[in-house]
């Protein structure tokens, strides 16, 4: 079976045409898409009145903003093969670090805005540095810098910077085609992570390492600088999660970003991620980030108490990756 | 086992097979990576259920192995090709797994380390059964499995592959006790890709060929040639014989290359050689000479304690193997599935992954990675649906191929490849063989790292020995024979001053 005889020619299929990843022959993300599909129909014959209108829908994706922005980031650190549970608490550290940086020292916004995107970074680099070069396990690495993310953010902050600059808040509340724009944000971050994630030599190299990073090291790639690079990328959207959010209540909240990392990892592997590495879209996270927020105002329309958010958004992942499981293993067997 | 048919997902493995086996016989089973032995082997060890056909065992018919507990209860064990041993835990925790002397749940520490002695004795095995199974030899950890065997009163024993990671004096060693097993009365099934063992070690061998048996012979009434055409059903031309011009450019050359004192392992010393266009150089050694650290250390992975390397007669700094592939040196690491492949990743993405940039700095072109990946699919003959299907669904030997491919796009001056037919079967093999000798035609200097001797000999022009972290010989093709080798490998070295 496995030794064709030589005359078996390759086909040329594949050739010549747009042939991107494949993975496994009926993807996560398509389920989820198709899941999901269902669920905005049947909800909206269920509650024509209060799911089926654009207000709804509008009310939906704001609240992904955050949570989206996280995801892309995620997304790339769980292809790459690492995660960071640090994102949470790094975009609160940099929302209030910003408001501080503008309300009580009365930097110029843009300024205020530059400096805590560049400590995002740097806290990044911190993450990364100690995960890729000390070899620190990315769990404990970034478990501890959470803590310390958060604590600098209550030092910083106590539990929030209220009433920050109107130049600011400004553009986090500015709407188009009835969306705010961090919904924009998160769609042009989205569009090109997409590309990037897909097409681009650099970010491409990001499978090989989550695959195999022996492998990977072996071929002439540099797996150490591209697990920083990716921990400054996760830094720097989590930064700009956490100040886009501020801008759009005008308050830098200290706790903003709690419980959001494991949000997004539960969206990215929803969206067809492995913890194990080397597999996942963007799309994919943008559907489990989507698929959440669905999941969350259904929850409400139905009247459910909110404590049944995390148990139904808990059973769906474990579902879903149960299955996925179930799959492969027949397909192996 | 009479008329035993196994399929998978509709593809039938088995096509009713018949094997039998006596006490105190050792009983060989041979065939290509895909022939069906290792999936007749599960079969008669409970893990697949036969489609039909029939068991016997001990005197009892129509015997039904559900799973793999029922197995051993009948006195049937596999020695799997991967090790199954629980590194951390000590050699006794391994023999008894899950089965310690105990009084209600309790481990009677004292007990364990009685039995456990008394099972490794039985092999001749010496030692502690405290040791942590990590800290042992290949060979040993090989033992501790026949020790776990035979402590289940096993009556059958199944080797699978078991000398692919053994030196030559360890394969002799694990072969003593086989022959003992059978001076007890114990069945032994073994099966190698190495044909020379079975003329050693087996007193019958049966070939299965794409899930057919192809007759059972005793081994003093065949040869390799006979088992071979069996095999493959053809003939196989390994040894070249064109003598390279001595006179050709080097392409490789290594001077007093030494580890860093300081390294917890330091064992290379004072390396020096050379490597021209246009030949095979190969390296020969037993396990722990030094050849992989060797490679290593040339491709910028293990750190230099001293010693210079030159391509083309250019001196190359390599720090890390990107500036290894950018001076023009390629390693394919000797196991595959550790260090060469992208297992979930497509034929062609793991053809591409050493020299991404031949295909955009900035943008991939997906199509032009596929058109390439299919002119090497074509020429080196991966068979494989199309570049897009996954490497984990390849047979050993065409995963190998892809490894190969993907050097072979990277175009090195100088090729190390370690291991390159492990595992693999003999159709691969020799394919393997000759991909190794058109590339060094072709002008680069190809390297091959392989405990299998005969390989070495086979496709060599010339042949450095090492032992002991230094080379201790250098022979060219007329020279090189097996005891020639052997001496030097295993020669004492004067004590350095």
């Amino acid at each position: 079976m496995n030794e064709l005889p030589a005359t078996t020619v390759p086909t040329s299929a594949g050739i010549g045409r747009h042939n991107r990843l494949r993975f496994p022959a009926f993807p996560r993300e398509l389920a989820l898409a198709v899941v999901t599909l269902g669920t905005v129909i049947g909800c909206s014959v269920l509650y024509p009145a209060s799911f089926a209108n654009f207000s709804n829908f509008a009310a939906i994706v704001r609240n992904l903003a955050f949570e989206g922005i996280l995801a892309i980031g995620m997304m790339l650190m769980l292809i790459g093969g690492s995660f960071d549970l640090s994102v949470g608490a790094m975009a609160s550290m940099i929302g209030v670090i910003t408001g501080a940086l503008m309300k009580d020292l009365n930097w110029p916004v843009p300024l205020a805005v530059l400096a805590g995107l560049l400590t995002a970074i740097s806290g990044g680099l911190l993450n990364g540095f100690i995960v890729a070069k000390v070899r620190v396990n990315a769990l404990i690495t970034t478990l501890g810098t959470m803590g310390i993310f958060q604590g600098l953010a209550l030092l910083i902050g106590g539990p929030g910077i209220t009433y920050l600059p109107e130049s600011f808040s400004r553009f986090g509340q500015s709407q188009f085609l009835g969306l705010q724009a961090p919904v924009w944000v998160l769609v042009a971050l989205a569009i090109i992570a997409h590309y990037a994630m897909a097409h681009t030599r650099f970010f491409r190299q990001f499978y090989y390492i989550g695959s195999n990073p022996k492998a990977a090291h072996l071929s002439g790639v540099n797996v150490e600088r591209l697990q920083i690079v990716s921990f400054m990328v996760m830094g720097f959207l989590a930064g700009l999660a956490g100040i886009l959010y501020a801008s759009r209540i005008a308050t830098a909240t200290s706790t903003v970003g709690v419980g959001a990392e494991l949000q997004a990892i539960t969206a990215v592997i929803l969206g067809g991620a492995s913890l194990s590495g080397g597999r996942g879209t963007i799309w994919g996270a943008m559907i489990g980030v989507f698929f959440m927020g669905l999941m969350k105002n259904v929850l409400i329309i139905a009247r459910f108490s909110s404590e049944w958010q995390g148990i139904v958004l808990g059973a769906v992942l474990v579902a879903a990756v149960a299955l996925d499981s179930l799959m492969n293993r027949k397909r192996i067997g | 086992m009479r008329g035993v048919r196994k399929s998978f997902d509709g593809n039938e493995v088995l096509k009713g097979v018949d094997f039998d086996l006596r006490p105190g016989e050792v009983h060989a089973l041979v065939g290509e990576n895909g022939a069906g032995k290792s999936t007749l082997m599960n079969v008669l060890a409970g893990v697949h259920q036969p489609n039909a056909g029939t068991i016997e065992f001990d005197g009892r018919t129509g015997i039904v192995i559900p799973d793999e507990k029922s197995a051993q209860q009948l006195g049937i064990s596999i020695v799997f090709q991967e090790r199954s041993l629980f590194g951390h835990l000590s050699v006794a925790e391994n023999i008894f797994a899950a089965r310690q002397p105990n009084v209600l749940g309790h481990i009677l520490r004292k007990e364990l380390q009685t039995d456990a002695r008394r099972s490794l004795e039985r092999i001749k095995l010496d030692v502690d059964p405290g040791t942590p199974v990590e800290d042992l030899s290949p060979a040993q950890q090989q033992m501790v499995e026949v020790a776990k065997a035979l402590s289940l009163e096993a009556k059958v024993i199944i080797f699978d592959e078991p000398t692919s990671s053994l030196t030559g004096k360890e394969t002799q060693a694990l072969f003593g006790v086989i022959r003992q097993l059978r001076s007890q009365g114990v069945g032994v099934i073994y099966i190698s890709h190495r044909l020379e063992e079975i003329f050693q070690i087996a007193d019958r061998v049966t070939v299965l060929k794409d899930g057919k048996w192809q007759g059972t012979t005793s081994v003093a009434e065949t040869d390799t040639g006979d088992l071979v055409r069996r095999m493959v059903g053809r003939d196989l031309e390994l040894r070249h014989n064109d003598a390279v011009a001595a006179h050709n450019p080097i392409l490789l050359e290594v001077r007093g290359l030494s580890d860093l004192p300081s390294h917890s392992k330091a064992l290379l010393k004072d390396v020096s050689f050379n490597a021209r266009a246009g030949e095979i150089v190969g390296f020969a050694g037993l396990a722990g000479a030094g050849r992989t650290e060797l490679a290593l250390s040339i491709f910028g992975i293990r750190p230099r304690g001293g010693g210079e390397i030159y391509v083309s007669g250019r001196r190359v700094t390599v720090r890390s193997p990107a500036e290894a592939i950018a001076a023009g040196i390629g390693y394919a690491y000797e196991d595959r599935k550790e260090g060469g492949l992208f297992l979930d990743m497509s034929v062609a993405h793991n053809i591409a992954a050493a020299k991404l940039k031949r295909f955009g700095t900035w943008w991939l072109s997906e199509g032009r990675q596929s058109a390439v990946a299919a002119e090497l699919q074509e020429s080196l003959r991966i068979a494989c649906r199309n570049t897009s299907q996954s490497v984990q669904s390849l047979s050993g030997g065409n995963q190998q191929k892809v490894v190969l491919a993907k050097w072979l796009l990277a175009n090195p001056k100088v090729l190390i490849v370690d291991e390159p037919t492990r595992g693999v079967d003999v159709g691969a093999k020799a394919e393997v063989h000759n991909l190794l000798y058109r590339l060094s035609r072709g002008g680069a200097a190809v390297i091959v790292i392989s405990s299998d001797l005969p390989e070495i000999l086979a496709v060599s022009d010339r042949i450095y020995i090492m032992r002991e972290g230094r080379i201790t010989g250098e022979l060219n093709r007329t020279e090189a024979t097996e005891e020639n080798v052997m001496r030097l490998a295993s020669l004492t070295l004067p004590t350095p001053v």
